[in-house]
């Protein structure tokens, strides 16, 4: 692989309105992304020669996205993918950049996650059965859901390290709080105590309705492209020290498999590509399908040790002012769910110090992780620097 | 047994080329597991080759009836989310550590079970409950019942 570090920078985000029902389209709300963030990097749509997305089936097409934004550009991709995609598709980008196709390459992701395609509903059995790796030893049992898949892993691993279901409270009410101070945030005015956390009942053990993201109608848009052309930017660019991606569960099907997670491999790489250690992050954006997935991480990406990760977030450490502010736009579970773009966005608003003055800023940050899980078994996560 | 009457509405366990072995054992109340002769791994559930090495050295091992095993996780389903499932709440969806072969975990519902009396390591024992006339389907008891 070659060295990239430095070499790339992330020079433009934005969204689209978030809301339960759009009225609109996915094409709408990507073309609402895509202009805020080509705005937001003091570009012309012109100079944009790559288009990617990832998508459900729930989207607009990148070729689509770039016809209604004028532009004929050079590449357009489009893949099926949800959480780690953000990252994995950075990396493509850099990819083509650095084999001198593209300069210029803008990513999104826009569904209507509430109002449109429903992830893990409303699909016929027998197609989940064949559309799954392994789906006939899990849907006639009832499993169809990631909270279920997810639970059987998180079940286990709270049972071996200790975690509780009031230290995964402490990530739910870590990240509502950050969307308190955050207007754009879905949940914002709408707090969470420890008390209501801890009454409100389970869909699937252990999580209740705060352990689960949210299902949103959303676009989100980045824009990638070389340090050398970042300076032509308006935007202050946040700079891409190193990315990885990994997919692992030898068994190929992850039901059977559940002590692993592809982001136990992802890390080591990381950290070696950026030349960072866990100690020298400052800020981070770790993917929040579920609570417990952010535990995981945490300890996959060695924040906090095995078995101590509890303490770590009871002690209020994803908070700001703690050791490790994390999600700091409220996350997946409060702000909105775009698999994982939402959080990559925040990353570099932080980075950018874009909060400057007011109480959301994580003060003088200047090192930031942001993680993608597609699930157990697939993951991407990338560190940036302003 | 109102079963032969009232039609099933779970998802029945579709047969493919690479699983028709396990789910043909299945409705013989057997349970047959996929080994590798290379490396002698378990796949499961089975593929057209070995999820470990890629050999396609691959064949079925008879295990019969008499399948023990503990509770290695589990999830407590309050909420349906494929039909049939809506007059059985909560489902438990448990995944059996076989006694016989430690590294094969098998998921199943774990029927006649309270959930207050559920734990990781409890002794399950498989069962399988014929779903039409000519399909059963492999689940776990408590080892005790």
């Amino acid at each position: 692989m070659g060295i990239i570090k430095d070499r790339y920078a992330i020079v433009g985000v934005g969204e689209s309105e978030r809301s339960r029902k759009s009225g609109t389209t996915p094409l709408h709300l990507a073309l609402d992304a895509a202009k805020a963030a080509i705005k937001d990097a003091g570009l012309k749509a012109t100079d944009i020669d790559g288009f990617m997305n990832y998508n459900e089936g729930d989207s607009c097409t990148s070729h689509q996205l770039a016809t209604y934004l004028g532009v004929r550009p050079k590449y357009v991709k489009d893949i099926q993918g949800g959480g780690a995609s953000t990252e994995m598709l950075i990396a493509d980008a850099v990819a083509l950049i650095e084999a001198g196709q593209l300069n210029t390459v803008l990513i999104y992701r826009s569904m209507n996650g509430s109002s449109g395609t429903r992830v893990g509903r409303g699909y016929d059995p027998d197609m989940l059965q064949g559309a799954l790796a392994g789906g006939s030893f899990v849907i006639p049992y009832g499993s169809a859901s990631p909270s279920q898949w997810f639970g059987m892993y998180a079940t286990r691993h709270m049972h071996e390290t200790g975690i509780t279901k009031e230290h995964l409270g402490h990530v739910c009410l870590s990240f509502y709080e950050h969307a308190q101070r955050n207007p754009k945030a879905f949940l914002h005015g709408k707090p969470l105590t420890m008390e209501n956390y801890l009454a409100t009942p389970d869909i699937s053990s252990p999580f209740n309705i705060h352990d689960s993201c949210l299902e949103l109608d959303e676009g989100n848009a980045i824009i990638v492209t070389s340090a050398e052309k970042a300076q032509d930017c308006t935007s202050k660019p946040v700079y891409i020290m190193g990315m990885s991606a990994r997919q692992c569960h030898p068994h190929a099907h992850y039901w059977n498999d559940i002590d692993q997670v592809a982001s136990d491999y992802v890390a080591e790489e990381l950290y070696e590509n950026a030349g960072v250690t866990p100690d020298d992050i400052d800020v981070a954006s770790i993917y929040d399908c579920f609570s417990w997935v952010v535990m995981r991480q945490l300890e996959a990406y060695g924040f906090a040790k095995r078995g101590e990760v509890g303490d770590f977030v009871a002690e209020g450490n994803l908070k700001m002012g703690g050791k490790l502010p994390t999600n700091t736009a409220g996350g997946m579970l409060s702000e909105g769910y775009t698999h994982g773009m939402n959080n990559a966005i925040e990353i570099v608003r932080q980075l950018r110090h874009d909060y400057e003055g007011t109480d959301r800023q994580v003060e003088d940050c200047k090192i930031g992780i942001c993680t993608g899980w597609a699930g157990p078994d697939i993951a991407g996560a990338m560190i940036l620097r302003n | 047994m109102t079963q032969a009457t009232t039609a099933y509405q779970k998802p029945i366990p579709l047969k493919d080329l690479d699983n028709a072995p396990y789910w043909d054992a299945a409705d013989q109340h057997q349970l047959a597991l996929q080994k590798c002769d290379d490396c002698q791994a378990y796949s499961q559930p089975p593929g057209p080759t070995c999820a470990k090495c890629g050999s396609a050295n691959v064949r079925f091992e008879q295990l019969g009836d008499d399948i023990t095993a503990t509770v290695y996780s589990y999830v407590v389903s309050y909420r349906p989310f494929l039909p049939g499932f809506q007059d059985e709440l909560p489902t438990i969806i448990a995944l059996g550590q076989l006694d016989q072969v430690p590294e094969v975990k098998i998921m199943g519902n774990i029927l006649k079970c309270e959930e207050k009396d559920l734990q990781i390591g409890m002794p399950i024992r498989m069962t399988w409950v014929d779903i039409t006339e000519d399909r059963a389907l492999p689940q776990w008891i408590p080892a005790t019942n």
